[in-house]
This record gives structure tokens, sequence and C-alpha cells, in this order.
């Protein structure tokens, strides 16, 4: 029963960090339909930076985030507008493969600046701490209370703000939008700077306990897509419910299979993908927009 | 005589012109070609048989498969498994030609399994699948280490013979690429098109669609698994990461998208081009030849979407058309 628990502790800890690793990739599906292949990438690149500045100046990643996120912000923007916005009246397929080539670009520039050793961020707080017999590791923990944060400022300020109002509204019919004044491109452009924002500050979070190479990225876009088909596309209550399930499920296989560890965490989100898109193919949550299956 | 010629191209299309082609090709050998050169043309007909195979899935039918590649890595380690004698599990040691079709079949079962699946999704949620599909079973390799030898992999008996390899490329890939020719003409290749322009109406008119996308996949596996089993042999080592490489996936796309998806002839075109720019990348500026494609790609989808042949035909380019370069209707990218 202990065991159970902990590793149900641990697929939460896990959990919460893959809910804000979705986030992004779950919002700018949501609210224009693009699905990111550079997803992976973008996290990366976050969590590049965060050992760029740990090493050099040796900020905290946890506080470096903070000034990644603006840069990072800057990449969305420009992304959308100069790129993904001159396909937007084309068939969806088109953006797949355009995010297909950034994410082949972006691995191979981040290859020949940082050279294809793997990184690490050692942080000097690496240990664990024990609450009721159950122990809690710091760095994990500390994740998690700061994905629960940017959750709920995210749901705040897409619920109750102007241009949260806009997102939701672009994202709900674009051509509506358009007629009340809606200046769809240029929302869409802050969005994905948001989307690209978040995620590469889910990167600079996990750089302490995961080691930076520059093709860790797929993996990390896969398990977005199949967390994001689970809950839902462009909800934060999905992102999290899709976060926790999957994060729960790899650590138990990882806990009560022996001989695996880890390694199948691709193998099981396949599974869980094709699972639901068979069962149930709307996700488990209503979503911002319905998934189109045809 | 000019009216007779047009009958001829109107029936037979370039094929004769391709016959004459494979004629020619199959003289280079004795020509006293270098073995650098001989490996570079197997290269290029391995990459031209690959790409047509992914144009029967991704262009002609519409599904764009990420994940393609996954059947070059079962080839592989099917020919891997069946030919070495290192393994722990079994070793079952046949010659090459004994193990050739094994890897065929291999390719087919797996297609069969996973396509049951994945077919059943459209757009995006197959590429995507299939893209997981390549990630989890090179994660399935790397863990079975007693069948496949995990992350250090198999050694293959080392055997070379440029002028074999060389002349077995070449008859697989005029096969494979009459092949597709046969079938865009057919009725089989036009209701492949049909579940490409609208599928829900090709099923109201009739077609199995789901008979025909399964067929058409296990097909396209097939002959990528012989091409992963070749490779295993000619490369005389296998492990996870140079089978299941992502290159592989990316320049089998890029290839079809350049020379133009859904059109018989776009792949041989731009297999040729984008193989051997690849490999004067490769040979100039290695470390950035991945950076330079990845740039390519943005570059065509955003200025040549419907690829060289589509483009061509899109506007009537009239020898061609006189030519009859595939078929009338627009190479479209859906």
């Amino acid at each position: 029963m202990n065991q159970f628990l902990q590793a149900l502790i641990n697929g939460l800890l896990l959990g919460g960090f893959y809910a804000v690793m979705v986030l992004g990739f779950s919002v700018l599906w949501g609210v224009m339909g693009v699905i990111n292949l550079a997803h992976g990438e973008f996290l990366m690149t976050g969590a590049y930076l965060a050992w760029l500045l740990f090493n050099s100046f040796s900020i905290d990643p946890f506080i470096s985030l903070l000034l990644i996120m603006p840069v990072m912000f800057i990449v969305g923007f420009v992304m959308q507008k100069y790129l993904l916005n001159q396909l937007l009246e084309r068939p969806s397929l088109a953006t797949l493969l355009a995010t297909f080539g950034i994410s082949v670009i972006l691995a191979n520039v981040h290859k020949i600046i940082y050279t294809a050793d793997p990184r690490n961020v050692a942080v000097p707080y690496s240990g664990s701490f024990e609450v009721m017999g159950f122990s809690f590791p710091i760095i994990k923990t500390l994740i998690f209370v700061i994905a629960l944060g940017i959750m709920l400022g995210l749901y705040l300020f897409l619920q109750y703000t102007r241009l949260g109002k806009a997102i939701r509204a672009a994202a709900q019919n674009k051509n509506a939008a358009r007629i009340v004044g809606i200046d769809i491109e240029k929302v869409y452009a802050i969005t994905a700077g948001i989307c690209i924002a978040l995620t590469a500050a889910a990167g600079a979070m996990i750089s302490p306990i995961q080691a930076i190479y520059p093709f860790m990225g797929q993996p990390f876009t896969l398990k977005a897509f199949t967390m994001t088909v689970l809950g839902g596309l462009g909800r934060i209550p999905g992102a999290l419910l899709g976060g926790m399930l999957l994060g729960i499920a790899e650590v138990m296989v990882a806990t009560y299979v022996p001989g695996i560890g880890t390694n199948l965490g691709v193998v099981i989100s396949l599974l869980v993908l094709i699972l639901v898109l068979i069962l149930r193919p709307q996700g488990l949550l209503p979503g911002l927009r319905k998934m189109q299956t045809d | 005589m000019k009216k007779f010629s047009r009958i001829l191209l109107r029936k037979w299309g370039v094929f004769p012109l391709w016959g004459l082609l494979i004629l020619v090709l199959s003289a280079y050998p004795s020509t006293g070609a270098s073995s650098i050169d001989l490996f570079t043309a197997t290269q290029v007909f391995l990459w031209v048989t690959l790409a047509s195979n992914w144009n029967l899935i991704g262009g002609m039918t519409g599904y764009l498969d990420f994940g393609h590649a996954v059947f070059f890595g079962i080839g592989a380690y099917t020919m891997g498994i069946l030919v070495t004698n290192t393994s722990l599990a079994f070793s079952p040691n046949l010659s090459f030609w004994q193990a050739l079709p094994w890897t065929g079949l291999v390719s087919v079962i797996f297609a069969l399994l996973i396509g049951w699946a994945t077919l059943r999704l459209k757009g995006p949620y197959f590429s995507i699948a299939m893209l997981s599909t390549f990630a989890a079973t090179r994660e399935l390799i790397r863990i079975l280490r007693p069948i496949t030898g995990g992350g250090s992999g198999l050694d293959l008996p080392p055997v070379l013979n440029r002028v074999g390899d060389y002349y077995f490329m070449l008859i697989l890939m005029a096969i494979v690429v009459s092949l597709m020719g046969w079938i865009r003409r057919s009725k089989l290749g036009m209701s492949l098109v049909a579940i490409r322009e609208d599928e829900i109406g090709a099923e109201m008119r009739g077609i199995n669609t789901t008979f025909h996308k399964l067929f058409a996949f296990a097909v396209a596996a097939f002959f990528t698994g012989l091409c992963g089993a070749f490779w295993a042999w000619q490369n005389t080592y296998i492990d996870p990461d140079v089978v299941f490489l992502q290159n592989r996936n990316i320049l089998m796309i890029m290839m079809c998208m350049l020379g133009g998806l859904g059109t018989v002839w776009g792949p041989v075109i731009g297999a040729l081009i984008l193989y051997l720019l690849q490999d004067s990348l490769w040979s100039n500026l290695a470390d950035y030849h991945l950076l330079v494609l990845g740039i390519l790609l943005i570059l065509i989808i955003l200025f040549v979407p419907y690829g060289i042949i589509g483009t061509l035909k899109n506007n009537n380019i009239s020898f061609l058309e006189l030519l009859n370069l595939g078929n009338k209707t627009k190479a479209k990218f859906k």
C-alpha cells in the first residue's frame, strides 16, 4: 500500500510538470488549430537557456525562467507572425509540415551551438524531504507548485482580461471575431508568444532533473499530443487532467513492471493515445475547439 | 506519325522512356564505374524507392505518414535477426535471399496491425500517431535486448558486393516505380485519390475505403521493409539509432513534397535532387546539412506547395503535357 501511495505521489508530481508542459501545446492547438510539432524543441530551447544562464551567471533555473519567458515570447510571436500566419488559409497539414521543419531547424541549431553532449543543471538543493513517511523530491515539488501557479494565472488571464477574451473569441469563431473588430493575426501572434513562453518555462523548470541534449524534444511533443487529446483542446483543466493521468500511468508502469524503468514513456503514451482516439475521440473533457477527425 | 506517337504517349505515358532509362542504367557497372559511384547510384535508387512508397500512402491516399521509416527499421531488424548468429535468443542464420521474403512479410503484418488502429484517424491525428509508432518501436527495439541486441545493435556478416547491390536496388526501383505508375492509372489508384479528395464521398460511391487504405499502407510497408532489409545487409551493422533515424522520415516527406505529392514521377525527381543535394551538403558542411534541409522544407511549403511536377502540371506546361507525366488531375496538396 505504501509503495502504491508513493508511486501515486510521484505520478502526481510528474503530472504537475506534464500539465504545465502541455499548456502551450494545448492552447496553441485549441485557439488556432496549429499542431506544434516543434513543441519539444521549444522546451529544449528553454532548458538550454536555463543551462546557459546557470552556467555563465549562476542564476537559478526557477529565477531565470522570468528572463527566459519574455525572450521566448518574442520568438513565438515572430514565428506566428511571419511564418504560420502565412499558412492560415492553407490546409492544416501545411502548418503541420512547417512546424516539423521548425523542429528540425531548432534541434540542429542547438546541436551546432552546444554540441550533442548532454548537459545538466546541478542545483544545490537536489534532495528530498519527508512528510508522513512519504518522500517528496524538492525540485519536483517546486515544479508542481509553480505549475499550479502558472495554470491559475493563465486561467485568470484567459477568463477575465480583455485580451484573454479576445483569444477565446478567436478560438470559438474566427470570422465572427473578425466582424466584432478583433485583429485575428495579432491575437494569434500574441497567443503563440504566450504558448512558446510557457513551453520554454517548462523546459527551464525541468532542466535540473533532466539531461539536456539537442534531440530530447520529440518524446515531449508526442506526450503533449496524447495529453491534449486526452484532456480536450485548449482547456486548462483538461491539460491538468491529461497531465496527471499520463504522469500516473507512466510512474505506475515504471514501479510495477520490472526491468523497464521509465524507458517506455512514449510506448505508454502511444497506447493511451490509440485507446482514447478509438474509444472516446472527443476527449474526456469538452475542448475549446471540436477536434476535427475528418 | 505524330498522331501515332500521341496515342502511344496517352496510353503508355513516359513508361517506354522509363524502360529505356533502366536499360541504360543496367549497363552502367560494365563501363568501369568506380565503387564509390556505384554506391552513390545505389543510394539514389534506394531513396527513389522509399520516396515512391511514401508517396503511395502520403501523396495518393492523402494520409501523411510521419513515421514511415518504422517499416524501414522493421525490415532492417528482421533481416538482422534472421541472418545474424550473435543474438542470444535464437540463431536462424539464414542467407540474404532466404531472409528477404520474411522481411517483407513481417513489415506487412506490422503494417496491418498498426494500420488497423491508426488508419481510422484522419489528417494530423494519423500523422502524429505514426510518429508515435516510430518512436515507440525504437524504444521497444532497445528494450528487447535478448532478441535485438538492444542499444549495442547487431553485426551482420560483412559482404562487399557493390555491383550486386547496384543491380538489386535498380531492379527493386524499376519494379516499385512501374507499380506506382500502374496503380496511379488503375481503378485502385483512382479509388485512392478519391479517398484523398473526399473520404466520405468515396465511401458513398461504394469504395471500400478501409480495404483500400490498408492495401496501400501494406504495399508501401512491404517495399519499405525490403529497402530496410537491403540497407541493413549493405551497412552490415544496425542499432536502434542508425535504423530508426528521424532524418529518414523527413527526407521521404521532403522528396515527395519537392517533386509533387501524388504524382508518379514527382518522388523520382525529388529523390534524385534531394539525395544529391543532401550528399554534397553532408560531405561539405556535415554539421549544417540537416539545418539546411529544415529550412528547405519550410521554403518548399511556402513557395512550391505543389512540388515541381505539380506546379508544372497546374500551369499546363506544354511539353510535359505532351509527355503526359502522370495524370491530368491537379496534384492537390491536402
